[in-house]
């Protein structure tokens, strides 16, 4: 092997600064998902537990409880506010692989808005989820279990599953900003992940829940986005009512939303404003 | 704007100051100027802030106090600019491991605003100067150090950076590939176009590389100019003796009889004459004739490492 010192013309002009932030988010988001494509368990892990609990849990439960068929769509659709939360946790250990393998260190230096490390990440988050629930979905469908989508409730459904992602990237990112270590990263996701999911109606109606519980499941997030993904997948609006206690359904629904869309607002900003002050000392 | 910034210095840091959390001040008011086309270095031994500067001037790190420069950009208030005209070759593996060499260096040259076809161009081109057109398409977790090193280098050199920052590129390299990287950035420099700002504990490539440096000790510069230059400071040959009593009560000894100068130190018990006036031989029979006991003695040229020593009392590559 010979090593020659390049020969080309080694500085380029000098550069007008870049404006247009499109072209190094579609890189970045390339990467990322190159770089997920990669690790298949990254894509994989975070779809077991809600399929199992989608196909295999909630047919058990349906049998052992003697409850309708309704139920099983009931637990299928509460099984996507699962699988947001851990896909986007996943996610956020990308972060922490960056930072450990030094990789962070050469997009730091990239001539780009940091934002856009963040913002590219989440859109591979999203994207992923996406995927995800569409497989959860189509899984569910094929083992029988009925959903009612309509246009309108398509929408209410799209809405709120990217919101909720979005609002639950932000939390991975920050998380990952914030600890040093992926064990520690690791250890903290049951808590962010899976312990609101049990609290927020996935598996039974929140008032089921003692009434002090029931108060700290309206003001979850994961509540409000599970009551519009069920509305709608399924045009049930018995979780907004639940949460609202009105019966102006597209009221309710609409004030749910705000919710979830100011979840993803406040932690979207709250991981970018903590990424770049713990990525820049 | 652009024109301006294209005649001015490439780098100017002027009292640049860091200090961490816990008042640990890494860095303490440095200030020095780079031209375009100049290999400048950082000498000194880790801990020094040879690398928080950098991670300052490549925006990375943010200046306690102070201000700097990248070809006109203010590395704070015009960060982005800054690190457009800029790459890092880092002195830890900085890759994507489970991506291509050429995927690491698509990304670099992507996010640096290359076009793409100019970019498969140059990745082309440097892939064959390097010596990695054979491994373009590998993963980076099947690259050896060096080879991995070279891809860095490629990636850091695709954009085409008017200033390039190595931080210690050598570590932990074998000594063959380190003599072959050292051939390359020499190559670069003979270039002469692309300034280089080069951190390093090693004397021999600051030596052998740099037009200039400046030697940091504890974040200040304790001595800047042309390596001549700053091993001219001692004179041309220096003697150097170890004794068996108490050095430093010695070197008072020789300093009262004239023998030796201020500028004498002692590390342990090595005594270190530089000799500005008179010959070696007049110093070593001089001092022969004293009632100093003396173990060895002998004389030589001066060094970066002596230099070093007599400005910080350490040694450089056991500092490092």
């Amino acid at each position: 092997m010979t090593v020659t010192s390049p020969e080309l013309e080694l500085i380029a002009p000098l550069p007008a600064i870049p404006r247009s932030p499109f072209p190094p988010l579609a890189t970045l988001a390339r990467r990322r998902l190159r770089l997920s494509a990669r690790t298949p368990r990254e894509l994989i892990v975070p779809l077991l537990t809600p399929i199992l609990f989608a196909l295999v849990i909630a047919p058990a439960l349906k049998q052992a409880l003697h409850t309708s068929n309704e139920y099983e769509a009931f637990v299928a659709t509460g099984t996507i506010g699962l699988l947001i939360p851990l896909n986007t946790m996943f996610a956020g250990i990308g972060v922490l692989v960056d930072r450990e393998s030094g990789a962070q260190r050469e997009l730091l230096s990239a001539p780009i808005s940091r934002a856009l490390l963040v913002l590219a990440n989440m859109a591979v988050a999203l994207a992923v989820t996406a995927l995800q629930v569409a497989v959860l979905i189509g899984a569910a469908r094929a083992r029988g279990i009925h959903f009612h989508i309509t246009g309108t409730g398509m929408l209410w459904f799209l809405a709120a599953g990217s919101l909720f992602t979005i609002g639950m990237y932000g939390a991975a990112e920050t998380l990952a900003a914030r600890v040093p270590r992926t064990e520690e990263y690791v250890a903290r996701v049951p808590v962010i992940a899976i312990v609101p999911w049990f609290l927020a109606g996935s598996l039974f109606p929140i008032t089921a829940l003692p009434n002090f519980l029931t108060w700290v499941a309206r003001f979850l997030p994961l509540t409000h986005a599970l009551a519009l993904i069920r509305y709608g997948l399924l045009g049930d609006p018995r979780g907004l009512e639940e949460i609202w206690k009105l019966h102006d359904v597209a009221a309710m629904a609409g004030m749910s939303l705000v919710v979830v869309a100011l979840f993803a607002a406040v932690l979207t900003a709250v991981g970018i404003r903590t990424f770049g002050r713990t990525a820049v000392r | 704007m652009n024109a301006l910034r294209a005649d001015t210095v490439a780098i100017e840091a002027d009292e640049l100051r860091k200090v961490y959390p816990g008042e640990v001040e890494a860095v303490r008011g440095l200030s020095f100027t780079v031209e375009p086309g100049e290999v400048f270095g950082l000498l000194g031994p880790n801990g020094a802030g040879k690398s928080t500067t950098v991670g300052m001037l490549t925006t990375t790190i943010v200046p306690t106090a102070g201000t700097a420069r990248l070809a006109g950009y203010d590395v704070v208030r015009e960060s982005i600019g800054a690190r457009s005209i800029t790459s890092v070759v880092f002195q830890d593996a900085v890759v994507d491991r489970s991506l291509s060499g050429r995927e690491n260096v698509a990304i670099h040259a992507s996010l640096w605003r290359v076009p793409s076809d100019e970019a498969d161009a140059r990745i082309g081109e440097l892939a064959e100067t390097l010596g990695l057109a054979e491994l373009l398409e590998r993963p980076v977790s099947t690259y050896s150090g060096g080879q991995r090193r070279r891809l860095e280098i490629a990636r850091a050199l695709v954009s085409r950076p008017r200033v390039l920052f190595l931080d210690e590129p050598t570590v932990g390299l074998d000594p063959r590939i380190r003599a072959e990287l050292l051939d390359l950035i020499a190559g670069l420099r003979e270039r002469g176009r692309t300034t280089i700002l080069l951190t390093t504990h090693y004397l021999d490539e600051a030596e052998r590389l740099c037009d200039r440096l400046a030697i940091i000790h504890e974040g200040e510069i304790v001595a800047l100019g042309t390596p001549t230059a700053l091993r001219a400071d001692l004179g041309e040959k220096l003697v150097e003796l170890r004794v068996t009593d108490d050095a430093p009560l010695v070197l008072e000894q020789l300093r009262a009889r004239a023998i030796a100068g201020d500028d004498a130190f002692t590390v342990g018990s090595t005594i270190t004459i530089p000799l500005h006036d008179g010959s070696a031989r007049e110093a070593i029979a001089a001092i022969e004739t004293s009632d100093v006991t003396v173990a060895s003695i002998t004389s030589r040229a001066p060094t970066l490492d002596d230099v070093y020593l007599r400005l910080t009392g350490g040694r450089l590559n056991a500092a490092a």
